[in-house]
């Protein structure tokens, strides 16, 4: 009797096993079909898309033709640049912050904190206008040019970046024994001191985590790109995505070549860092 | 943790020996910690959030732009014609952008949670293939959401993959339908929206759900308590704070969604239609195609309001899952 119930319970067991990871497999495909697709048409001809005769993908000259019809090259080394300072930029002003907001009772910080949550609230669209006209008047009375500067689009996006950044930095910080900086003050270390030699080379993964979320918001940016890098030499991919299709109407070849060319730099920085990612991102969004 | 009390046991007695100044004293290093932050925020979200609400009340379009400190103030003409001047386009087109963004994010905020959650109980046994399957069903989160909105419009074209699937592999409609215009825009815009946002979901939820100790699940079985039930009872209001999160995010991330649409469309320069126009879309067009800037910043406030609304019916429900460990 006994063994008959573990049988079956081991029966049941496997079905349900198998049930699950049928429904993974169904959500995994699901996942990833499209980005397979994106890349396949990639290599396709344009007479392959639009007749639907799936030929082997192997039309390698959309990514010479990409490159060249639009100076792609230049919005990818613009996306680089803003990007890439967008992330040192905030993530230093964060972490200062968000340490500060994680081991110091200071008046002012519960507002602080308030603050920081609230200007998530804000829609994106609220800031554009009012943004372009404050840089249009700084241009105008002080002679500093922010639009269509790279420094502009970056103090923009690492400003904006800031407050979740904080936000995530804290709540990892807030995980990091406080024993550890106590130790190292006892140690004869000031309080930055502790913080700089001690702290910060703890809270490396954070840091990466915090870091892979600002590049990848701010290489995903759209609304501001538009606005505030109009000319081909500081616009960011986005902006240069969009003459395509002014120029190209429904070239999908060289959409989706210029989707996967995208895409690649994020996808290897993710997969690249994804443990750190994922152990940074949770410490510190978890605890919420 | 264990710290907290003994920080707690220190610090209450100083602190009523210490007046408000000297505490600021002492606190000097945090203060320029915390500087860099804040001077960033004061320009680039006070400044601007300020001026946005003051717009609201200015006759502002493309004539007065130029000279944009002197244009007219005219009360809440702005707010009358994005709410109740029956006759104004702008309203129509408001209110067809408020009903889909409501629509919108309501099923969003449902299927993303419903799957994502599904999706981290599924990852969280152990199997041969986890970390792969982990690994690829993260990667749509990676995709840039332009890409996204870009790659889904090509995909729902009339004789694109998608109705090709549909269609002419799996006979499911007789004709091929049209994905980007009419009401089943919406489903075409739900489907991309959810194809990016649930990985991300899944890894917060898996994280959760990690740090719930086996014991709990143990102790749920030898109460008799089948799976089901144990998750009810064991695995969501252990979850209830990540959650909480999860669902504050989703409100804000769906309420001001803008990429995928917008792209969608003839790739950022089409108008998703009445059945398709989200908030954020409606918004920009009144600004920046029509030039209509007054009322783009009027309906940007009762946006807003709108969201602190949501957010503080979500506080109610949630602020008991807030506090974590301070």
């Amino acid at each position: 009797m006994r063994v008959q119930t573990l049988t079956n319970y081991n029966r049941r067991k496997k079905r349900l096993n198998f049930l699950a990871n049928f429904i993974l497999g169904i959500f995994v495909i699901f996942a990833v079909a499209p980005i397979i697709w994106m890349i396949a048409t990639s290599l396709m001809t344009q007479g392959q898309i639009a007749t639907g005769k799936i030929g082997a993908p192997n039309h390698f000259e959309n990514y010479l033709e990409m490159w060249k019809n639009v100076n792609f090259f230049q919005y990818f080394k613009n996306s680089i640049i803003v990007c890439g300072s967008t992330t040192i930029v905030a993530l230093t002003i964060a972490t200062l912050a968000g340490y500060a907001v994680s081991r110091f009772n200071f008046p002012g910080a519960g507002i602080f904190g308030a603050t920081v949550l609230a200007t998530q609230m804000v829609p994106g669209i609220m800031f554009l206008l009012p943004l372009y006209l404050m840089f249009i008047r700084i241009q105008e009375t002080l002679g500093i040019r922010l639009i269509n500067t790279y420094p502009g689009i970056v103090i923009v996006y690492s400003a904006f970046f800031i407050p979740f950044s904080i936000w995530i930095l804290r709540g990892f910080f807030a995980s990091i024994p406080i024993e550890l900086e106590e130790a190292a003050i006892i140690d004869g270390c000031s309080k930055f001191g502790a913080f700089i030699k001690v702290i910060l080379p703890v809270a490396k993964v954070g840091l990466i985590a915090t870091g892979i979320y600002i590049f990848l918001m701010a290489w995903d940016e759209l609304l501001f790109a538009w606005v505030l890098t109009t000319s081909s030499e500081v616009a960011t991919i986005p902006v240069g995505i969009r003459l395509y299709v002014g120029n190209y109407q429904n070239r999908y070849d060289l959409l989706m070549a210029a989707g996967c060319v995208t895409t690649l730099p994020v996808l290897l920085i993710f997969f690249g860092l994804q443990k750190q990612f994922i152990t940074g991102m949770t410490a510190g969004a978890v605890k919420g | 943790m264990k710290h907290t009390g003994k920080k707690r046991e220190v610090r209450s007695p100083k602190k009523k020996k210490t007046g408000m100044l000297e505490r600021i004293r002492q606190n000097k290093l945090a203060y320029c910690l915390i500087a860099p932050a804040i001077i960033a925020m004061i320009v680039i979200h006070f400044i601007p959030i300020v001026s946005g609400i003051i717009m609201s009340f200015l006759k502002l379009n493309q004539f007065t732009l130029k000279k944009f400190l002197k244009a007219p103030f005219i009360g809440l003409d702005n707010y009358e014609a994005v709410l109740f001047d029956a006759n104004s386009t702008i309203r129509s087109g408001f209110f067809d952008a408020l009903r889909n963004t409501a629509i919108f994010g309501l099923i969003c905020s449902i299927l993303v949670i419903s799957i994502a959650m599904l999706l981290a109980v599924l990852l969280n046994r152990k199997f041969r293939f986890r970390g792969i399957a982990r690994t690829l069903l993260m990667t749509p989160w990676v995709v840039p959401s332009f890409v996204v909105g870009m790659l889904w419009g090509f995909m729902w074209q009339q004789d694109g993959i998608i109705n090709r699937i549909l269609v002419d592999i799996l006979h499911l409609f007789p004709n091929k339908p049209f994905w980007l215009t009419g009401p089943a825009v919406m489903v075409a815009i739900i489907i991309p929206t959810i194809w990016r946002q649930v990985p991300f979901v899944m890894l917060m939820l898996l994280a959760g759900l990690q740090q719930i100790p086996e014991e709990y699940y143990e102790a749920a079985k030898i109460d008799g308590a089948n799976a089901w039930r144990s998750f009810c009872n064991v695995t969501l209001p252990l979850l209830r704070s990540v959650l909480s999160i999860q669902i504050l995010n989703g409100i804000i991330s769906y309420v001001y969604s803008f990429n995928i649409v917008s792209m969608m469309f003839g790739h950022g320069a089409g108008f998703p239609g009445k059945y398709g126009d989200l908030l954020m879309t409606n918004i920009n067009r009144n600004s920046f195609q029509i030039w209509q800037f007054g009322t783009g910043a009027a309906a940007t406030v009762v946006v807003m309001v709108c969201v602190m609304g949501l957010v503080a019916i979500w506080y109610r429900i949630f602020q008991n899952d807030l506090v974590v460990d301070e």
